[in-house]
């Protein structure tokens, strides 16, 4: 392969993993020189904003982009070498991911929390990011399974990090729960193997669509994808998989703590999408399930009615668990890990409106919903989590029983989070207005009135914690905690930064909602999907290498 | 566990281990084998002198260092030369895959070449894979030692 320009554009779907790679290899390098380790850290996450705009540019959004890019690790052709895939979708995940990732980089560089593992923390952010950058590409169902591991490795690590019992216990859960989760993940890439012969997505697209032609039997599939599903929704801290997120999210430090709900969450979410629609959709499939007691029948010839179901009602759980049980926390963190859980549901009802709408004209609305709202939701709870930060590096607690008085204390910091709440709520001109406006609205179209209760309800939820939390730690008299404390301007024009950004996607949101279609386009765009990645066969390999080895 | 019967085995099977290892990692490209299971099998030797001389053994009896046992277990030269080794065998991993850009191919690309008329072997083969290979040996090598030792001094 030389330079060609189709070269180069199929190195850049490598670029941003291999520029985190390098970083991870130089940090833990200089584990000894705190100066140049950090120095390392920053290039490399600059290098990787780089990167990702390059995909951005130059594979999905340019004039001659192609819309989609693919790359042959160690020049082993689909569908037996691993295959990376950046299309739309891809983008969008990285895009958000990247803007969060520096925002936390650099807040890390302000704000490293001590002890002997500090020389490990770069390293293990890079491992993070590598994991969540890899789980986005990849084109392989077994190689998602590699990167969710690098992920969760070095989220472990961090859960643990500061070193407290309290820590060390929520670790324990979430080791715990995960590697029972990874069990199950495994096991459903297994059964996927066996019921079709291969791990290659699109390969494995092109034949659950005609399972005759490859003499399958697709019916499993439809209980291995429960499987999988399942797993994602442990990622994503779907109910009733939402148990561990508030212990984990209140031991990890709050730089990271945004990271896991503005990232490793969103891998959840895209796996589902990319499964359920890219991969699943076409599966031609009867699924006949009659559900007695609510009188319903799940009914279709592909797998994503069953999909949809599943969905609805764990969101639904979601969203009311969630913004119930944010309104009776007693710190900042505990509101914004339960508000988490709540706004994960509003993710993923419009992902299962896509998977029972009736034309896909709704199937592309309601992902691009998602989509924003997932956009939204990385952005502000960015926001969010790393004020958590700020406000515990200046006070030293994030209890609402020490905090009270910090807007005049830091009006700025204030501003930020004042920002950050409304997004959650839903404010115009904020991200937050358009990512509840299209959700409501894919609802509508969908004429689901339980659905519209059901949202109506988690915003109002949304509202009642995000007063309560600013009335309990913004306004009321200064306690001794915020007299005393001294708050960092670098944490806090990160916070206004970020909240910068959440303005101008609610101002320019046009740019963004076209973004945002493109993805949802290549998320249905199965055809376009397997005619890039172009599984060969063995027989068609041995042909045209004439043997090979 | 320092036992003679621990000492007197450990003195025969740990050399036997090394060998073992050594051929698994050369093995490794494309037989059964390779750079991580050799490794753990380095590490289950070095685990074994560990449990029959104690942890100070390597320092104290082979390097002829003074080992100060009030020490953080984790500051011990050892264990940083362990540390070292992650970072240089994962540092070794990273170039490798990354060398094959150079020559316009996909990152991690491998390829070999046959050294014919070599004495007593006759041929060899030279895979590049043993360069990434080497990289993963050092790794999980410096990670399980490090670990075995900064764990078993708790």
């Amino acid at each position: 392969m030389t330079a060609t320009p189709a070269g180069t554009a199929s190195t850049l779907v490598i670029a941003p993993m291999l520029v985190v790679l390098v970083a991870a290899a130089g940090t833990l390098l200089l584990g000894r020189h705190p100066r140049a380790r950090t120095a390392v850290s920053l290039a490399g996450g600059a290098g990787y904003a780089i990167a990702v705009a390059a995909i951005d540019w130059y594979i999905v959004l340019g004039p001659d982009a192609p819309g989609i890019a693919t790359y042959q690790v160690g020049d082993l052709p689909a569908p037996f070498g691993i295959t990376l895939v950046a299309d739309g979708l891809s983008a969008f995940m990285l895009t958000m991911v990247a803007i969060l990732g520096i925002a936390s980089l650099v807040f890390s560089t302000r704000h490293l929390p001590g002890g002997e593992g500090r020389s490990y923390y770069f390293p293990l952010f890079h491992f993070l990011a590598l994991g969540v950058t890899g789980a986005f590409l990849t084109g392989d169902l077994f190689n998602l399974f590699v990167w969710f591991e690098v992920m969760l490795m070095a989220s472990y690590v961090f859960v643990a990090y500061s070193g407290g019992p309290q820590h060390t216990r929520a670790a324990f859960w979430y080791v715990t729960l995960n590697l029972l989760a990874s069990a199950v993940f495994l096991l459903g890439v297994g059964g996927i193997y066996a019921t079709t012969g291969t791990l290659n997505m699109a390969d494995l697209a092109q034949r659950l669509a005609e399972p005759a032609a490859y003499g399958l039997e697709p019916v499993p599939v439809v209980g291995l994808l429960g499987l999988l599903l399942s797993v994602f929704a442990i990622k994503a801290g779907l109910v009733p998989f939402q148990f561990w997120i508030p212990t984990a999210y209140r031991a990890a430090p709050p730089q990271i703590t945004a990271l896991l709900a503005g990232a490793t969450k969103k891998v959840g979410i895209y796996a589902i999408i990319r499964l359920s629609f890219t991969i699943f959709a076409g599966a031609e499939v009867a699924v006949d399930l009659p559900l007695p007691l609510v009188d319903v029948a799940i009914t279709g010839d592909s797998p994503l009615p069953f999909v949809g179901a599943a969905l609805f009602v764990m969101a639904a759980g979601s969203i009311l668990l969630g913004g119930i049980g944010a309104v009776g926390r007693d710190s900042m963190e505990g509101v914004f890990a339960y508000s988490s859980i709540g706004q994960v549901g509003f993710i993923a009802i419009p992902v299962a409106i896509a998977t029972t709408a009736a034309g896909p004209e709704l199937r592309t609305f309601a992902i691009i919903a998602a989509l924003v709202y997932a956009l939204n939701h990385t952005l502000a709870k960015g926001l969010l989590f790393l004020a958590v930060g700020t406000v515990r590096s200046a006070t030293g607690t994030s209890r609402f029983a020490d905090l009270g008085g910090l807007a005049k204390r830091s009006p700025p910091l204030a501003l930020a989070v004042f920002v950050g709440s409304l997004a959650l709520v839903g404010i115009p001109p904020l991200s937050g207005f358009f990512g509840k406006f299209l959700v409501f609205d894919a609802a509508a179209r969908a004429g689901s009135g339980p659905v519209l209760v059901l949202l109506l309800v988690g915003s109002l939820l949304t509202i009642a914690y995000a007063t309560r939390l600013w009335n309990r730690s913004f306004w009321g008299a200064r306690t001794d905690a915020v007299e005393a404390a001294t708050v960092d301007p670098v944490q806090v024009a990160i916070l206004v930064g970020l909240a910068v950004a959440i303005i101008a996607v609610g101002v320019g949101f046009e740019p963004v909602y076209e973004f945002a279609e493109t993805a949802a386009e290549a998320a249905l765009d199965t055809e376009g999907y397997v005619d890039a990645v172009d599984p060969q066969t063995a027989s068609e390999l041995a042909g045209s290498n004439g043997g090979g080895h | 566990m320092t036992t003679v019967i621990m000492r007197t085995t450990a003195r025969v099977i740990v050399p036997i281990i090394l060998v073992v290892a050594i051929s698994l990692f050369f093995d490794g490209h494309n037989l059964p084998g390779g750079g991580f299971i050799g490794g753990v099998l380095t590490t289950t030797a070095f685990a074994i002198v560990y449990m029959g001389f104690g942890l100070d053994f390597l320092e104290r009896g082979i390097l002829g260092r003074d080992v100060d046992p009030g020490k953080e277990p984790s500051r011990d030269r050892v264990v940083l030369a362990y540390r070292r080794l992650f970072a240089y065998g994962f540092a070794l991993a990273v170039l490798s895959g990354l060398a094959p850009l150079l020559f316009g191919k996909p990152f991690l690309t491998q390829t070999f070449e046959m050294l014919e008329g070599v004495p007593i072997y006759d041929h060899l083969e030279v895979a590049s894979a043993l360069a990434f290979d080497f990289g993963v040996y050092c790794v999980v090598v410096g990670g399980l030692l490090t670990i075995l030792s900064v764990v078993g001094a708790e």
